[in-house]
């Protein structure tokens, strides 16, 4: 069965039958491996993609159910001169990121909590990433991160 | 300029790592690759009648169904050689692999392993440690007396369920307990708890003219070499492992994996074969942290020092021996631990049962060895009415101290300036005051691994520094900041300039792993060793260039200056480049171990660990409230004081600090895999094992003591596995206090918090 949608602003038809989840199309069959596959149950959020702007566990997502959409995955979020993103390099400034197989889910989470929130509190950046689980961190550096990218002070 | 070591620098790996290019074990994939998928064990103890493979063997896309039978006949295991690759009369525990389908695509093959028949006669389970040492216990091994050790092992004394025994017994323990004025007995107990790291076990093995590759993102690539050629039956040279990216590994990635297997189906298709583990397998699977039991006796004079001390220890090895043989060891290390005691007697047994092998987990069994030592130490401050925190400094080590072993520390009495430093933080009088709280204390003595590594420099003609290392960077830094900035340090340059390799058994030394916070120590030692010689080529060579003599010349700003003459410089590139042709490429090789320690043999039998190499000293203090209605568990202040030598990166430090304390939470209040009468795992998803999140952790508060040793780079010791061990302490020490209860177990459950606060204050 085709699918149709836009991944990170191109459109794609892809073949995707009624089992496969979005996460099997972005990693197998467009090969955007910085998609991550923690658990596979919606409960690691390394899967993490933006459908239509809203985050969601792409490993739990029929594909199918994305037809249409927009997906932006973690490839997608530098601009097209190849520049990243404010949370991307906060990231990089703040230490967010030890092994990094969490970073591209939570990259995807706190994009959309900044696209609605400009400037959000600390304990709702930690709400808003209770469904990213980061076992390298302890989360601290994940949040400051996201105060810096939103020109708030950061508590270190 | 900035110096390289001691202040914090960008991770290189990280931007990779935020556009998603990096590619990880499970991303890595060649062209003609295979999938497999492992038929596992549903008991945990049987044997088995039959394997039927007909009805798997002709589903689409599968290649290949193999079993034991298409194995060697051989048994192996890091110390103790007891575990074949695929289980054939019986199994021993539930997720054994039984046998291998290899099919075009994961799902195929996952289809195909399901679709296996295993029949298995149940036999008896032991579930759980206390049933393997009861008298007539089934054995799990009943041929475990043929077992021979693996190479470049002493045997050490073992027996029936027993896979390793370790035994300390000082003169005088029952005198002195008798003439003790107090004696107090507790015993303590611990569940196992997963590594759960986000990245999944992976493998990919290939075969290539009588030549065995694999890829893995592994913690230990030297480890995968041997593990995989022992289970094989090939030299270790017949094995080529290369790294790659890894999404954590906590010491679950240490011992081999799926990689024999991998490497196997390689062979026996003729084709790469990738193995993926599945979230829910990976954790049955997993070489989890052990569970323990605990039993601690300690004599105390009527004035409040620790006169006598019995530390008895079973350990839960599981199916196979694995790294629990080693694991006894530490035991001798933590009986006393941060507090003379008087005469000592120790055992510690780890004891076979009919559940996943257990290994190491970030801080191994030190974890809930200090949280029965140091929950123990509270009551005895309170047995004689002192101050913990006093009763500790009472009975605190100073320098000079003899570990159980004959070892000598010289420099042990820095325990109480640490236990100084934290109370600057936040005065121990002011914690835990307000209604439901409570304040914890523990202290923890800790290693640095001393396993050996090296370097080899090559500084390149674009004024690039290249440290080509074996050593694993798994997410700590200890590779990308440490070494790099130690390398950057060493010839004067900015870190920028300097990048470092993956891992590729064929290409570098020898590395012990990512693992007892040896990298930086080790191998940046390994780096400062290598760059004297890089130092002496650079500058006669420069000297040249400068037409100055060798020893009037300096590093400077990535190049080579004439001492007092500023305009007189050339950069390491021009260097480089000029040396091509004079001599050849500039490179230079280090190699580093620490040296052997002193101690004496003849204290302890079974001690594979002899020695405790470059301790590091360590103070850790909690702040919680519970709720009097739920039993719920909020930290509302963690400090910590570690001695570390000489931080090379304080970025890199904190993140391991920040981060070791998350998971020491977690093992302390959330965390557990229970084991059922079955012998399985009754928390089999991620939605079952509670993971610390965001909002359970508070800020650590750190302050960070340099003692530089010697030995290390700039004196650095280790630094990134010892935030863990204290904190499971801490946290019930202080939970004790808020509640007046006792707290005996790992994790502390609301139901644990709820019935210590029905005990009267006083009692705990
Ligand atoms: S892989 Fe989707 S939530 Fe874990
Ligand atoms: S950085 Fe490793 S899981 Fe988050």
């Amino acid at each position: 069965m085709n699918l149709s949608l836009t991944v990170n602003g191109a459109a794609v038809t892809v073949e995707a039958d009624g089992a496969d989840t979005l996460l099997m199309v972005l990693r197998d069959r467009l090969r955007l491996t910085g998609t991550k596959e923690g658990c596979t149950e919606g409960e690691c959020g390394a899967c993490t993609v933006l459908v239509d702007g809203v985050p969601v566990d792409s490993c739990i997502l029929a594909a199918h159910s994305a037809a249409g959409s927009e997906v932006q995955t973690v490839e997608g979020l530098a601009d097209r001169g190849g520049a990243l993103s404010p949370i991307q390099q906060a990231f990089i400034d703040n230490f967010s990121v030890q092994c990094g197989f969490c970073t591209p889910g939570f990259l995807m989470t706190l994009t959309a909590l900044i696209a609605e929130d400009p400037t959000p509190e600390e304990e709702w950046v930690k709400a808003a990433v209770s469904g990213n689980l980061c076992r390298c961190t302890g989360y601290t550096t994940i949040v400051d991160a996201v105060m810096a990218a939103t020109g708030q002070e950061v508590a270190r | 300029m900035t110096t390289a070591v001691g202040n914090s620098f960008i991770r290189p790996d990280a931007e990779p790592k935020v556009r998603g290019e990096a590619v990880y074990g499970v991303d890595f994939e060649i062209g003609g690759t295979l999938h497999a998928a492992l038929v596992r064990s549903n008991v945990a103890s049987g044997r088995i009648r039959s394997i039927d493979s007909d009805a798997a063997s002709a589903m689409p896309g599968v290649r290949l169904v193999a079993t034991a039978a298409d194995a060697p006949k051989i048994l192996s295991g890091l110390a103790l050689n007891d575990q074949p690759l695929f289980a054939s009369e019986v199994v021993r525990f539930e997720g054994e692999p039984i046998a291998a389908v290899v099919a075009d695509t994961l799902v195929q093959a996952r289809a195909a392993a399901a679709a296996v028949v295993v029949d298995i006669d149940p036999l008896p389970v032991v579930a759980t440690v206390d049933d393997g040492v009861a008298d007539g216990a089934p054995l799990v091994h009943e041929d475990w007396a043929s077992y021979q050790v693996a190479p470049g092992h002493p045997d050490w004394p073992r027996y029936g369920n027993v896979c390793s025994e370790v035994v300390v017994d000082e003169a005088g323990v029952d005198e002195a307990f008798a003439a003790a004025d107090v004696i107090v007995e507790d015993e303590f107990r611990a569940d196992r708890q997963y590594q759960a790291y986000l990245e999944p076990k992976s493998a990919t093995g290939m075969w290539e003219s009588g030549r065995y590759t694999v890829h893995a993102s592994h913690q230990y690539h030297w480890s995968i070499r041997n593990r995989t050629s022992a289970a094989l039956g090939v030299k270790p040279s017949d094995v080529r492992v290369i790294g790659h990216y890894m999404g954590g590994g906590f010491g679950a990635k240490l011992d081999v994996g799926l990689e024999p297997y991998a490497a196997l189906l390689a062979r026996l298709t003729g084709f790469p074969v990738k193995m993926i583990n599945e979230r829910s397998e990976d954790m049955i699977t997993c070489n989890s942290r052990d569970g323990g039991v605990i039993r601690v006796r300690s004599g105390l004079s009527k004035d409040g020092k620790i006169v006598a001390r019995e530390y008895l220890v079973d350990m839960d090895a599981g199916a196979y021996a694995g790294d629990t043989v080693y694991l006894t060891s530490i035991p001798v290390y933590v009986a006393d631990g941060p507090y003379a005691t008087g005469p000592t007697r120790v055992r510690a047994r780890a004891v076979y049962t009919n559940t996943t092998p257990t290994g190491a987990f970030r801080g191994v069994s030190g974890t809930y060895l200090y949280f029965a030592l140091e929950r123990h130490t509270d009551n005895l401050a309170n047995a004689v009415g002192m101050d913990r925190r006093a009763f500790r400094l009472r009975n605190v080590l100073e320098d000079g101290h003899e570990m159980l072993n004959g070892q000598v520390l010289d420099d042990s009495g820095l325990l109480k300036e640490v236990f100084e430093a934290v109370d600057e933080l936040a005065p121990w009088e002011t914690l835990g005051k307000g209604p439901n709280q409570g304040v914890g204390i523990a202290a923890t003595v800790w290693l640095t691994n001393p396993l050996p590594g090296s370097a080899t420099l090559r500084l390149e003609p674009d004024g690039t520094l290249i440290v080509v290392t074996g050593a694993a960077e798994i997410g700590t830094g200890a590779v990308v900041l440490g070494v790099r900035q130690i390398a950057a340090q060493e010839l004067g340059m900015d870190p920028a300039n300097v990048t470092t390799t993956m891992p590729d058994t064929d290409v570098q030394g020898f590395d012990g792993g990512a693992q007892g916070s040896r990298t930086t120590h080790i191998v940046g030692r390994a780096v400062t060793e290598a760059a004297v010689g890089m130092r002496e080529r650079v500058f006669q060579q420069a000297a040249k260039l400068l037409g100055a003599a060798p020893d009037e010349l300096e590093l400077r700003d990535d190049g080579v200056g004439v001492s007092g003459d500023p305009g007189r410089r050339v950069t390491l590139g021009e260097v480089a480049g000029a040396a091509m042709f004079d001599g050849g490429p500039i490179t230079s090789s280090g190699s580093y171990g620490t040296p052997a320690i002193k101690y004496d043999p003849d204290r302890a039998t079974g001690l594979l660990f002899s020695t405790f190499p470059t301790p590091t000293y360590h103070v850790h203090v909690a702040e919680v409230e519970v709720d009097p209605d739920t039993g719920g568990v909020t930290v509302l202040r963690y400090l910590v004081a570690q001695e570390v030598g000489k931080t090379i990166s304080p970025a890199g430090l904190m993140g391991q600090i920040q981060g070791g304390v998350a998971q020491g939470l977690g093992y302390a209040l959330w965390e557990t895999i229970q084991i059922g009468d079955d012998g399985k795992y009754r928390q089999r998803t991620l939605e079952s094992y509670r993971l610390p999140i965001a909002l359970d952790v508070p800020r650590v508060e750190v302050v960070v003591l340099e003692h530089p040793v010697d030995t290390g780079p700039y004196g650095a010791k280790g630094a990134a596995e010892p935030p863990i061990v204290p904190v499971a302490a801490v946290i019930g020490n202080a939970i004790a206090d808020a509640t007046g209860g006792p707290i005996t177990r790992i994790p502390i459950t609301p139901e644990d918090v709820l019935d210590a606060l029905k005990h009267e204050k006083g009692t705990r």
